[in-house]
This record gives C-alpha cells, structure tokens and sequence, in this order.
C-alpha cells in the first residue's frame, strides 16, 4: 500500500488527487493538504470582479466531495519538508500547520511515499510597495474575495460616474516580473464592456499598463497566429482590440510603488514616472512560498528542493535567451534530489522566462515571468500522477509520461465582455506554449494553424461552457474524468 | 476611440447565427489543440 499525499487542492492538485483517486485500488491512500477549504474556478474570477457572478457560483467546499470519494483531507498549509524523515520519524514527511478549527495552530508531521507539490504561487503583494488587494484603491482579481472586494469598489465608482465624475481607470501589471497578463487583459475588456452597458463609457478613461514590451505578448514572446485568412501578431491583434475600445497603453513598465490613487514605474529608457487613477486592479508579482526542507539530521537542504519555486527536470543552467531551447523545459516534474517528489502545475521553477528579458537603464529587470496556465497545470498533474501510478503498479522508477511545455499545446478563452448577445471572447490557441523557433523557425516557434486567435460572440459562450464543464469536472459527477484537462 | 473593426466585421462577430457555428468550430478546435497530445522535447 502507499500513500500519495498533494500539498495544494486548486486546479493542479485537485486534477492530481481526482485522477489518483480514480485509478488507484482503495487499499492506495490519496490525502490532500490545503488551506482553502473551497475548490474555486479561479478563471470565471473575472466575472466576480464585474459583479456578473458570485463567489459561490465559482467555488464548492471540497471536504463533504473528498470525504465522499474516500480522499482524505486536510486543511491545514504545508509549513516545511523532511523528505528524509528525521531521527524520530523514519518515513519522509512534510510538516503541516492547521489553518481552521480546534486544531487551528497545530502541527503535523504528514507522511508520505509519493508528494506532488502543487502549492501553486504565492501573491507576492510584498515585492510592490503599497500593492495590497483594496487599499490604495488598488485591487486584484486573482481570488474570489479580492475579486468581490474588486467589484464593490468598482460598483461606487460606477455610482459616481452616473452622478457626473469622469474617472481613470488602471489595469494591468503591478511588478516589473509578474504574469498572468492575460487575467488583466480580460478584466480590463470586462470591465470596458460593463461601463457601456452601463451607460458611462464616456466618463472612464481606461489604460493598459504592463511590464510587457509589445502588447499581446502575455508573457509568452508574443505569436504569429493564423487570423482568418491572414497571419497577425498577437501585438497586432491586442492593438486593434483596444484602439477599437478606447483603451489607452503604457508598456515596458515595471510598476514599485503604489500610493492612494498613484502608481509609480520605470520603463526600459530609464525613466520613472507615475500614473494616477480612481480604480485600479494590479496584478501582483508571484514567487515560491518560501518553504524550507532539512535532511534527516536537520541540515537545511532548501536548495536541493527550491529556487524560489520548487526544483524538477528542467535545465537551470543559465545562458543567454540566443541559447535558450525547448529542451530547458520539464517533461516529468520530478524532482532531481528525491524521485518522490513532484511539482506540477506553477508549484515548478521555470528555467527562465518565455519573453526575451529586458533590464531597464538602471538595471532593473522588467520582463513577464512565464506563464502556467489553467491548461498546462491540468496536464502536468495528470501526467504525475500517471506516472506515480505507475511506478506503484509496477515497482517501477521509469516515467513514460511526459509532458513538456515545448511540446504541449494550450487554449486561451480570454472573455471580453459578459453576455449571451452582447458578450465576446478573444479565443487564442498556441502549439507550443514554449516557443520551439528551431521546429518553426520561419512562424515566431509556433505552428500556425494550431496557434491561431479570433474574436467574437463564440467566444463568450465557449468560456462559459468550459466554465461550467470544468466546475462540474472539479466535483467529480458521472463521467469527469471524459473531460480533457 | 478608433475603429478599428469594420461594421461588417463586428455584425459577423455577433451574429448568435454566425457565431453558433463558430462555436461549433472554436470547441473541436479547441480539443484538437489540447487532446492532440503533449509529449517530451528531449528525445524526439
Ligand atoms: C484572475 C485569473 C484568471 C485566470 N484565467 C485563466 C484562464 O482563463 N485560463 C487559464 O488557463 N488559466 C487562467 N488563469 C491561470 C490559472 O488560474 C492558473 O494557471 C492555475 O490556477 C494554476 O493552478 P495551480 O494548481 O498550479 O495553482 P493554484 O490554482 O493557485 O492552486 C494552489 C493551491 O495550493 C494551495 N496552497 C497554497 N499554499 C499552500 C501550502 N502552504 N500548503 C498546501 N497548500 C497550499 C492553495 O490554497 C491552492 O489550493 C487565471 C489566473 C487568474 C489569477
């Protein structure tokens, strides 16, 4: 018998200890350690923050669905790693410290055969000064109750532009490394959409602000995609969507400071220079947990297990973006050190960037770290979990699946507005997510045809539909597992 | 603002006709793209 235990319960962890649990006899134990003691959809977040859906519409708490599917659970938050055990506990462990309950402060050592860290990121609010969710009137979308608290405030500043006050609205990126530009990008357009359905256009001037050095690059080097019957860059097609709404754009920006209304960047000339607004919504930088792991005598072997993000099969060695190649990327998530150990979905360190990086004049670097998204995290968890699946049933270490992001394709249903008439996505495919520019030399390391980007009405309705496929995926009803990641 | 979308083009965006078929489209796409597989770099 072993024992499978998954640190995190968002969509990798879930989709890990779902497909364990599935295909693993009941003698196997799945546990599950997470501090949330809800399963949230984090991408319909756009939606809560535009006040179109509840935060209940998105979440379901995953204790009564764990205890059903004979999953043990856990809340409780990984609080270090001892994947030696020490000089009491023999087997390795991690140590975990209730968040809830009559427990609340207690620790636990919490054995394990197998691990899969899928911890995902830390909002590292920190790194900006004066960036926390719902002060400075500065907000984030990346939780449900940020995004609740996001479309409060939004909400009365709608209230005050119907009384007359003409307003500045600021979105995008608030750290010179973060991601996720894509979860900015749908919010900016939602919200463009909301304040014409609402009639007050006209009093918002709305502005784009990344880290980003073309628009549309998302982190990701920016696509040549197929576009109808043409071929656009992705910077070609953002440009057109946000000259075609008013949206005005800072690029190349790393954000510092936040003051009450005022947001302070430097971009790659050097120069510094701020931005006031009346609402804005920030995403933040995302770093490790800042987890620690000894060895059985208690030495801190942090470094075998972390750089910032937890260590697997990627190659870190660092060299210049000229040399950079699919090959640098991990196809099995297993960690060097200890092939017990996995980290699926953002719990990975990344080689490096996907962007070409950029340092300002004074050396700051200002380059959007490398998106994980929904899909990819999905695939990566199921693909550890088969291969520990494996490796149970046949007493095995070899890993048959694999799954790099150099070789792994990924669609992107940015909503645009919310509506069943009214609504609109930009639906973007990339194959691969990594650019392979010595496979596709001549289309920007991808293939057309699989990357390819188009907008409309289709769109909104495809992001619903998945919205519901995968809340309904994620509760495990009759047949989930016929859902692709 | 700019307009940057020409009237037909915006009509054919949110014709619900139109677009029911696009979505139709976009979902087998979609599921080409992801169900298509993934795989190592190193050894191919
Ligand atoms: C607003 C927004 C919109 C997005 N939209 C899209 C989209 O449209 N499409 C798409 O593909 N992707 C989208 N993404 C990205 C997507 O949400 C992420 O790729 C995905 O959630 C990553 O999954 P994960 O499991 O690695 O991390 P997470 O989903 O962040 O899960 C991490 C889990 O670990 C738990 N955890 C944290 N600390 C500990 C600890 N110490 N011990 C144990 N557990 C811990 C957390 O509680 C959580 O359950 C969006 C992201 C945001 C923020």
């Amino acid at each position: 018998m072993s024992k499978i235990v998954v640190l995190g319960a968002g969509i990798a962890g879930h989709v890990a200890a779902s497909h364990l649990r599935r295909k693993l006899s009941k003698e196997h134990e799945v546990m599950v350690v997470s501090p949330n003691g809800n399963y949230q959809w984090i991408p319909s977040n756009i939606w809560v923050g535009i006040g179109r859906m509840k935060p209940k519409d998105i979440l379901f708490p995953l204790a009564p669905l764990y205890a059903k599917k004979h999953i043990d659970y856990k809340q409780a938050k990984a609080v270090s790693f001892h994947p030696e055990g020490d000089s009491e506990e023999n087997k390795p462990y991690i140590l975990a410290e209730y968040v809830t309950g009559d427990e609340k402060g207690n620790q636990e050592r919490v054995t394990y055969d197998y691990l899969i860290n899928a911890t995902g990121p830390k909002l590292n609010f920190e790194a900006t000064e004066g960036l926390s969710p719902g002060k400075n009137k500065a907000h984030s979308v990346c939780t449900y109750t940020h995004a609740q608290e996001a479309w409060i405030a939004l909400e009365g500043l709608i209230k005050q532009m119907k009384e007359g006050k003409k307003v500045k609205i600021l979105i995008g990126t608030g750290h010179a490394k973060s991601t996720c530009q894509g979860a900015a990008f749908e919010y900016i357009l939602n919200i463009e959409q909301e304040l014409r359905r609402h009639k007050v256009r006209d009093m918002a001037e709305i502005t784009w602000i990344s880290n980003e050095y073309n628009l549309g690059d998302f982190g990701m080097d920016g696509m040549l995609m197929s576009y109808g019957s043409n071929i656009m860059k992705s910077s070609e097609m953002v440009e057109m969507i946000f000259e075609d709404r008013g949206i005005k754009w800072i690029l190349e920006a790393g954000v510092s400071k936040v003051e009450d209304g005022v947001a302070h960047y430097e971009t790659l000339d050097g120069a510094y220079k701020k931005e006031s607004y009346d609402f804005a919504m920030l995403i933040p930088s995302f770093s490790g947990h800042g987890f620690k792991a000894y060895d059985k005598s208690g030495e801190d072997i942090t470094d075998k297990l972390f750089r910032g993000f937890m260590i697997v099969d990627a190659d870190y060695a660092p060299k210049p973006y000229e040399e950079w190649s699919v090959q640098d990327w991990p196809e099995t998530y297993q960690n060097p050190s200890y092939s017990n150990i996995f980290a699926p979905g953002i719990a990975f360190a990344p080689p490096h960037s996907i962007s070409k990086p950029r340092k300002s004049k004074n050396g700051t670097d200002i380059t959007p770290a490398p998106p994980r998204t929904g899909m990819p995290s999905g695939i990566t968890a199921k693909l550890v979990a088969d291969n520990i699946i494996e490796m149970i049933k046949h007493s095995n270490d070899e890993l048959h699946h694999k799954g790099s992001m150099g070789n792994m394709g990924a669609a992107c249903i940015a909503s645009a507005g919310f509506g069943m008439t009214t609504g609109s996505g930009v639906s973007i495919t990339t194959y691969p997510i990594v650019p392979d520019y010595n496979k596709y030399p001549d289309t920007h390391g991808r293939k057309l045809g699989k990357t390819f980007g188009t907008i409309g009405l289709a769109g909104h309705w495809l992001k619903l539909a998945l919205h519901y496929a995968f809340i309904y995926k994620a509760k495990m009803k009759p047949f989930w597992w016929l859902i692709p990641e | 603002m700019t307009r940057r979308i020409s009237k037909y083009k915006r009509f054919m965006m949110m014709n619900p006709i139109i677009q029911f078929f696009k979505f139709i489209y976009l979902s087998i796409k979609v599921l080409i793209v992801v169900a298509g597989g993934h795989g190592g770099t190193r050894n191919a």
